[in-house]
């Protein structure tokens, strides 16, 4: 009878074994990355790349693989490398311009399942997701108002698309939020990657008179500028972009923006994995944890300008008299509860040739900000086109 | 004492010049997998790897082919170039201005016309566009003395940044959604594939025919032989009565003007509407001068050397993918590659001898 129970107990633990191996062995998810970039650009994809590295660790069940530094041109050639060679069951491509190559894909291969990163193009078996970052240029616009003495703020611009018009006006609001006479002036490099361009542009924006800068662009230049200048004794403000860049510019970084997409490839993957998985846009923002404010990976604000931004007194409606440092970390805070809390494209907002653009006590929805192309009222210039 | 001896030899025959190339290659593949090694990856197995990823299936012949077409073609046309010894470095501007002037031809007219009509004008705007850019350098080189080396290189820069300014100024389409980029070509002006690949066949005919002409051209009509004396014997050339300001236009424009096939080829086949430079062009103009340059300047063989760089390009994903290896290694190999060629070069038209002597 013992032995008999024994054996019985050895048996099914074994049958266990095996059944559970046998799942785990049946149910692989194979991931490829397509990336724009090298993976060690230090700003977009350095930033994807951590986040598939994090989705790789947390699940046992996912392989990944990447491709660096894919032109637009060869990016249907890598996802049918990745599909027929490396029989990845998901593509993840992450750039605008793989976006028409990517819904081709998702036509010849219907059995499999694609995400593309910040387009707008979607299918039964082509998703998109994207995570926006201008919360954050909101909360550093702020930080800039109450800093700026020259009340002349520049922005080093990559391309005049609605991305970057978004962040340059959620960089206005926030400067105008603070300090309602400073300017915001906007260069354009035309460059994702343009450390040369950049650092011209900064340059010239600081020979303008501008003191306080932020940047879209994928390198620590306008930072270096920056803290060149910085060392020299004429102190330069600037945010960081993307990846903690505050090394590069330990006397010149006030705080930046981070984009964190683990959580986002995470909840992707297992969506997919779970069989959960539907098309529709994935966008997120404080609260889903996906933007983050900082330049470095332990303050969100330099502690070397925490003293003068305590010292700054702002003026406003809800929380009355408050130091730039105190609304920051509010706002911050509000933001992370959702945009129906606080959003800085709440009206009243007119551009800079006198249209009401958003109504008073109106938010501008998704559609609105993914289109936008109007600069708002503290905004010098006008868009290209 | 050892002592080290050149000098020129003349009897180079068909077979001592493959061998040469033969040897270069393997010398330099010598030298690429001590790179491999240096990152900690097996040679053999990456160079297996390689030529597994673009020749051994279906899939990498498909691909291969689909890169070859605009080096066959730029290739084809440097050779001639080159056999002049008119250093054009700047196929890859030559291709751009090939591609701006099809854009331009297909979207003002694709509209109305019909594909057989519509196909070959943009092939032709393209090479008029290509050879156009071509001749400025020729013009620059015989009139002016300014060395082609530099003029071709830097009508690269320039032409990219004009093809910049056309697609985030005037060219902007409405369907980019402000993103920079022409609208697509009309569907008439697109070329057509081979099913299941990106094989844009005719492109692909018209290269392998340019490559047939060009050395009909080069080695049984006169202007190929007054292009082969400017090359070889300029000197010889100018008491010939030979116009070097006329050959070299010429021959800069067929050149160019077969680059800008090749932009062409790479809009209408596969791109469909004008963007970035470094997504319509991806580097062909300048990998073409490897490829001219291991088909011996013969552009016939430019067709198979075209289809062997193109193979290592495709290659490269693989090793890129399978390997970890950083995107970068395909151009370390290329480069590589090419050094080796030229160097062979250098013990084809000179015999070495060493010799001890006792002083």
């Amino acid at each position: 009878m013992k032995k008999w129970m024994v054996l019985l107990l050895i048996c099914s633990i074994f049958c266990l074994g095996f059944s559970a191996a046998a799942i785990a062995g049946d149910k692989k998810l194979k991931a490829g990355f397509v990336y724009v970039g090298p993976v060690g650009d230090y700003g977009f994809t350095h930033a994807h790349d951590l986040g598939r590295q994090y989705a790789e660790e947390k699940f046992p069940w996912l392989e990944t693989i990447f491709v660096e530094s894919v032109a637009d041109a060869d990016c249907a050639r890598i996802i049918d490398r990745l599909i027929q060679q490396q029989k990845c069951d998901v593509v993840f491509t992450t750039s605008f311009g793989f976006m028409d190559e990517t819904i081709n894909a998702g036509t010849r291969y219907p059995d499999k399942l694609f995400m593309h990163c910040s387009g707008f193009k979607r299918s039964d078996n082509v998703g998109t997701y994207f995570g926006d970052l201008y919360q954050m240029y909101y909360l550093n616009g702020i930080m800039a108002g109450a800093l700026t003495k020259t009340n002349k703020i520049g922005y080093v611009a990559a391309f005049p698309i609605p991305e970057l018009v978004r962040h340059i006006d959620a960089y206005a609001l926030g400067i105008k939020a603070a300090n309602p006479a400073a300017k915001l002036n906007v260069k354009w490099i035309y460059a994702w990657y343009g450390p040369d361009k950049a650092k011209e542009a900064a340059e010239a924006l600081i020979g303008e008179g501008c003191d306080t800068l932020a940047f879209t662009e994928d390198t620590p230049a306008v930072i270096e500028v920056g803290q060149s200048h910085s060392e020299k004794g004429k102190q330069i403000y600037t945010f960081s972009h993307y990846s903690p860049m505050q090394p590069y510019g330990v006397d010149s970084v006030v705080s930046g923006q981070l984009m964190n997409w683990g959580g986002m490839y995470a909840r992707i993957l297992e969506d997919i994995y779970n069989k959960t998985w539907t098309n529709e846009d994935v966008w997120w923002l404080a609260k889903e944890k996906a933007a983050i404010l900082g330049g470095s990976e332990t303050d969100i604000i330099n502690p070397k300008f925490v003293k003068e931004l305590k010292a700054a007194m702002i003026d406003t409606k809800d929380f009355g008299k408050i130091s730039a440092y105190d609304l920051v970390v509010k706002r911050y805070e509000q933001m992370k509860q959702g945009v129906d809390v606080f959003d800085p494209f709440t009206g009243p907002v007119s551009d800079n040739k006198g249209t009401l653009k958003i109504k008073a006590g109106e938010r501008a929805s998704k559609d609105d900000l993914l289109s936008i192309m109007y600069y708002v009222d503290n905004v010098e210039g006008s868009v290209p086109n | 004492m050892l002592k080290i001896k050149t000098t020129d030899r003349y009897d180079i025959t068909p077979l001592r010049s493959f061998m040469t190339n033969i040897l270069s290659l393997l010398a330099a593949l010598v030298v690429i997998s001590i790179i491999f090694l240096i990152a900690g990856v097996n040679p053999l197995f990456a160079i297996s790897e390689i030529f597994s990823g673009s020749f051994g299936t279906f899939y990498g012949i498909k691909e291969t082919i689909t890169k070859a077409i605009p080096l066959i073609l730029i290739g084809t046309g440097l050779t001639l170039a080159f056999r002049a010894k008119f250093w054009n470095i700047g196929a890859e501007g030559q291709m751009l201005m090939g591609a701006i002037f099809a854009t331009w031809t297909g979207l003002n007219f694709g509209g109305a016309l019909p594909s057989y009509i519509i196909v070959p004008l943009i092939f032709l705007a393209g090479f008029i566009g290509g050879g156009l850019w071509g001749i400025i350098p020729a013009i620059l080189k015989i009139k002016y003395s300014i060395n082609e080396v530099i003029s071709t290189l830097m009508l690269n820069y320039i032409c990219a940044e004009f093809l910049m300014m056309l697609i985030v100024g005037p060219w902007k389409g409405k369907t980019r959604f402000g993103f920079p980029g022409t609208d697509n070509l009309p569907d008439s002006a697109i070329l057509g594939l081979i099913p299941g690949s990106r094989i844009h066949y005719a492109t692909l005919i018209l290269a392998i025919i340019c490559a047939i002409v060009l050395s009909v051209i080069i080695y049984k009509t006169r202007f190929g032989y007054e292009v082969r004396v400017v090359g070889e014997n300029p000197d010889a050339g100018r008491y010939a009565g030979i116009n070097f300001l006329k050959t070299s236009l010429i021959l800069m424009a067929i050149s160019g003007g077969l680059a800008g096939f090749a932009g062409v080829g790479e809009l209408a086949g596969i791109h469909h509407y004008l963007g970035y430079p470094a997504s319509i062009s991806s580097g062909y103009g300048f990998t073409a001068i490897i490829v001219a340059w291991l088909a011996k300047l013969n552009p016939l063989y430019a067709v198979f050397s075209g289809i062997f760089f193109a193979g290592i390009l495709v290659g490269g994903d693989a090793i890129q993918i399978s390997l970890g290896l950083p995107a970068a290694t395909v151009q370390i190999v290329n480069g590589t590659l090419l050094i080796f060629l030229i160097m062979g070069d250098y013990f084809l038209n000179h015999k070495i001898t060493l010799k001890f002597s006792n002083k």
